[in-house]
């Protein structure tokens, strides 16, 4: 019976967890679209920036990952591209400017991207 | 004989128009169609330039509740440098033959607007990919001319853009590529659905 009990809430937990994750896919693919992501990196193949999948297989799980992810699309940090070479990745833009809850929506789909 | 004698004095405007004013010298005559040529062509290119106005192309609910909304947020809008890029800078040709050909072709628009086609907001996102469609088209087929009013690829410097962009211009350059082919949804939102046919992996979405 008690097992029942855990096996039930473990379900019920991974269901809302798996909603929170499911986000709003056509939202973050609109996002990416229009902001042009596609042209460096790929869902599962690597361009000159990693692919989705490889970030998502980097920080999955961490604590954190989600925000250090929102920190990246906003920040225009230095990154490293697959020819050894640096530049200033892009900062991601919205309609409406600066909408946390967008750019969050998209790194939680990347972070969702499966084998 | 007698057909072109009764002709020259008949009665009816046309005949009134045709016959040889005897009242008025010739020297006023062509003062007279001078003056009223140069009022003419100047209302009509005043015209159409009004027709040019952000303010005109807002003027309607259709384009000031969605894509000037857009637009709004866009760098073509507000920038650092505070040039702005109006809509008929996109949108409409600026060499004179082209433009009015783009003004006779947009009195469509009119139609459009009294059978209310995109007359609210669901409307217009029902009809955002054929009509972006059709714009991006009309952009390729002229080489993304007006883009390149502003823009061009010799004017690009390898130090002040990043060297990724620059890559791909130069790349773009080579190949003959229009700057609509990868600029797409830049001042307005993407139309849901659309797929960007140069990411090569669009179909693992």
């Amino acid at each position: 019976m008690k097992h029942r009990q855990t096996l039930l809430i473990a379900a019920v937990a991974a269901s809302f967890s798996a909603a929170a994750l499911a986000a709003d896919v056509e939202a973050a693919k609109g996002l990416a679209e229009q902001n042009n992501c596609l042209q460096c990196h790929g869902i599962k193949k690597d361009k000159d920036g990693p692919s989705f999948l490889k970030t998502a297989e980097k920080y999955r799980g961490k604590a954190n990952s989600e925000d250090e992810l929102v920190k990246h699309l906003n920040s225009g940090k230095e990154i490293k591209l697959a020819d050894g070479s640096k530049e200033k990745h892009k900062v991601i833009k919205t309609i409406p400017p600066n909408d946390a809850a967008q750019v969050k929506n998209l790194v939680q789909y990347i972070l969702s991207v499966q084998p | 004989m007698s057909n072109s004698g009764s002709n020259r004095g008949g009665t009816g405007w046309w005949a009134a128009l045709r016959r040889p004013s005897a009242k008025y010298s010739l020297i006023a005559l062509l003062t007279a169609g001078f003056a009223g040529g140069i009022i003419f062509w100047g209302a009509f290119n005043t015209g159409m330039e009004a027709t040019n106005t952000l303010e005109f192309c807002v003027g309607c609910h259709e384009m000031r509740d969605t894509v000037f909304e857009e637009y709004k947020y866009s760098i073509h809008y507000s920038n650092r440098t505070g040039v702005r890029a109006v809509c008929s800078d996109c949108h409409v040709p600026k060499d004179w033959t082209h433009k009015l050909i783009r003004k006779v072709k947009a009195s469509g628009e009119i139609w459009g607007k009294l059978t209310g086609s995109i007359a609210t907001k669901e409307k217009f996102e029902a009809k955002r990919l054929q009509l972006a469609t059709n714009e991006w088209e009309r952009m390729k087929a002229r080489d993304s001319i007006e883009c390149r009013n502003c823009h061009s690829f010799d004017a690009m410097s390898p130090e002040k853009q990043q060297q990724t962009p620059y890559k791909k211009h130069m790349q773009a350059k080579l190949e003959g590529a229009s700057c609509i082919d990868c600029h797409k949804g830049i001042a307005h939102k993407l139309p849901k659905g659309y797929k960007d046919p140069n990411a090569k992996d669009a179909e693992e979405w």
